[in-house]
């Protein structure tokens, strides 16, 4: 057998026994209780008007998204090396030929795995509703207006027009892959913290506290480069403040897409190129403080 | 035509210390100190001492899991600190666990894969390695309904899957029942037959003794005595003659010789040889079968 020292098999088969191990641990229940919030979502209140009907599904639907993708980068991967160690099946593991970095890697893109999957059971899902609906929508606003009388050519076209931006885009999706990329950044921070960590209950309140600071990151930063102090302390705050917490309004535009507004180009890669740079930022770091670490 | 390079030992610790860190205010803990030893191919060594005589910390340097504070470790001759080294070792931890979703033959697929094996060749070593260890009929069985005796089963069925070099055993019998245990000292036997070299820790030290060509005793982080088991048991001034169907009056006739013409030496003890409680506990549940 011939040994090369990275190998994306080796990854791949420590990446699948994470998505297993964290499947049998019936995480993946979550998704039917998704699947109910956005059924009860997507036929409750018919008598609101059709922009806040297809609204209010789209807000409650990736509410649920959120809370499912951010709840899993937190706790499961908090759980993860804890377990193993507890368990002794990491000294197994890293007795083999295997470097620590791989194992990292096999178990960040595990959890990946299994929100990515999760996410994209639960747009299928979520698109499935939200264009029923909006078929449905549709049809009772025509049918408003043909009793009024008022359903001519350009009436109906504007109508069309109208629930069409509400109703499912391409959009939708961009919402869901910023989630997505949010919840993988949360993920390698998660990850990062239980490289150092003594409990899973730490790496759960930490990686919590700091997912919350990252959401008004922007704002603290604003605050450090409003002149409240010299220039190289100002940059030195703001560079430390980069480093320790995630920039994670960058991820923010699920309200856009719940108001009917495009997701532009630049902001999809405006995501991308955060979610790379905070995930090899973070692998780095957990690199160097799990290959110090005293097994 | 040259001789061929002598091979490596298969295990080589040179002047190892190690110190584990205490928070601030306490006193740094020193598990190991100057510690050096060498197995050679082929050859079943014991390492054994009472708890916290650093015993499981010397293994896990020798496995790269630990970073010496001091010296250095190697297997055939490649440092512990190079992954590459692990290529040739097979692990079994004290008390071993593994992933209580997988099954028997799931677990060996999962850790023939992490050593780079594959596709039939695997499947087919991983069932052979079941049939060894007593597991066939556990195969489809989830680890988690597996008694201990069996998780260490498979734990050497893991440890011995990609057909390592060197094995090492920390306290492979811990928590197993005689019956497990004499299975796992016939297996490490079986090792030995086929040249595997084996690195064992044990406080069993009957099981010790019957498996281990040379031993090392620990205490304190120390080596405190190391050598061929024989000359480590061996009582110099005395001599053992075992008698099968001796009559009393041969019995009779050697203590006069003894007294008469022993010039100097003289009888000890003598009567019944005693057999061992753990063979007399194997005999006796063989038996109610």
């Amino acid at each position: 057998m011939k040994y090369s020292s990275f190998s994306p098999a080796r990854i791949w088969t420590l990446a699948s026994a994470t998505v297993t191990q964290l499947v049998r641990m019936k995480i993946l229940a979550f998704l039917l209780v998704f699947c109910v919030i956005v059924v009860g979502a997507g036929f409750a209140f018919p008598v609101m008007n059709p922009e806040q009907q297809l609204k209010l599904l789209k807000d409650v639907s990736f509410g649920a998204l959120q809370i499912f993708s951010i709840v899993i980068a937190i706790v499961a991967t908090s759980l993860l090396l804890p377990r193993d160690l507890e368990d002794r099946t990491l000294y197994t593991i890293l007795s083999k030929p295997v470097p620590r970095f791989e194992y990292l890697l096999g178990k960040l893109l595990g959890v990946l795995v299994l929100i990515g999957v999760g996410l994209i059971l639960m747009d299928i899902a979520f698109s499935a509703v939200l264009w029923l609906r909006q078929t449905m929508v549709l049809a009772q606003s025509i049918g408003a207006l043909k009793q009024e009388g008022v359903a001519t050519p350009e009436a109906v076209a504007q109508l069309n027009e109208f629930v069409g931006k509400q109703g499912l885009t391409w959009n939708v999706h961009f919402g869901v892959l910023a989630i997505f990329l949010k919840a993988s950044v949360i993920a390698a921070l998660a990850l990062m913290i239980s490289c150092f960590s003594t409990s899973t209950l730490f790496t759960v309140v930490i990686t919590f506290c700091v997912t919350i600071i990252g959401h008004g990151q922007s704002l603290i930063r604003e605050y450090f480069l409003q002149g409240h102090f010299s220039n190289v302390i100002e940059k030195l705050l703001s560079a430390l403040l980069a480093i320790v917490t995630p920039d994670l309004g960058v991820f923010d535009v699920v309200d856009n897409v719940i108001n009917g507004e495009l997701v532009s180009s630049a902001s999809i890669g405006l995501m991308l190129g955060t979610t790379a740079l905070y995930l090899v930022g973070y692998s780095v770091v957990s690199h160097l403080l799990f290959v110090e670490k005293e097994l | 035509m040259p001789e061929p390079a002598p091979s490596p030992p298969a295990v080589t610790v040179e002047n190892l210390t190690k110190v584990f860190k205490s928070g601030l205010g306490k006193q740094a803990f020193v598990a190991v100190r100057d510690l050096s030893l060498t197995v050679q191919p082929g050859e079943v060594y014991g390492l054994i001492g009472p708890n916290g005589s650093g015993k499981s910390t010397t293994m896990k340097a020798i496995l790269g899991l630990l970073s010496p504070t001091q010296g250095r470790t190697s297997i055939f001759g490649k440092s512990s600190t190079e992954v590459e080294s692990r290529r040739d070792v097979g692990f079994l931890p004290e008390n071993p666990y593994f992933y209580k979703h997988l099954n028997g033959l799931e677990t060996l697929m999962f850790y023939g894969r992490l050593c780079s094996m594959s596709g039939r060749d695997l499947k087919e070593k991983a069932r052979e390695m079941l049939v060894m260890t007593g597991l066939e009929d556990a195969a489809d069985r989830r680890v988690s309904g597996f008694s201990k005796g069996m998780l260490q089963r498979l734990g050497l069925a893991q440890a011995l899957l990609h057909q390592p070099r060197l094995i090492v055993l920390d306290e492979p019998t811990a928590g197993v029942d005689p019956a497990g245990s004499r299975k796992i000292r016939d297996l490490i036997m079986g090792f030995k037959e086929r040249g595997i070299t084996v690195l064992v820790t044990s406080h069993l030290l009957e099981q010790i003794q019957e498996v281990c060509d040379r031993v090392g005793i620990m205490a304190h982080g120390r080596m405190v005595r190391e050598g061929r088991l024989e000359d480590l048991i061996a009582v110099e001034n005395e001599t053992e003659l075992v008698l099968a169907d001796a009559s009393p009056e041969l019995l009779a006739q050697i203590k006069t010789l003894i007294e008469t013409q022993g010039g100097g030496a003289k009888l000890v003890r003598s009567g019944h040889s005693r057999t061992t409680l753990e063979r007399l506990f194997l005999e006796a549940t063989e038996e109610t079968k």
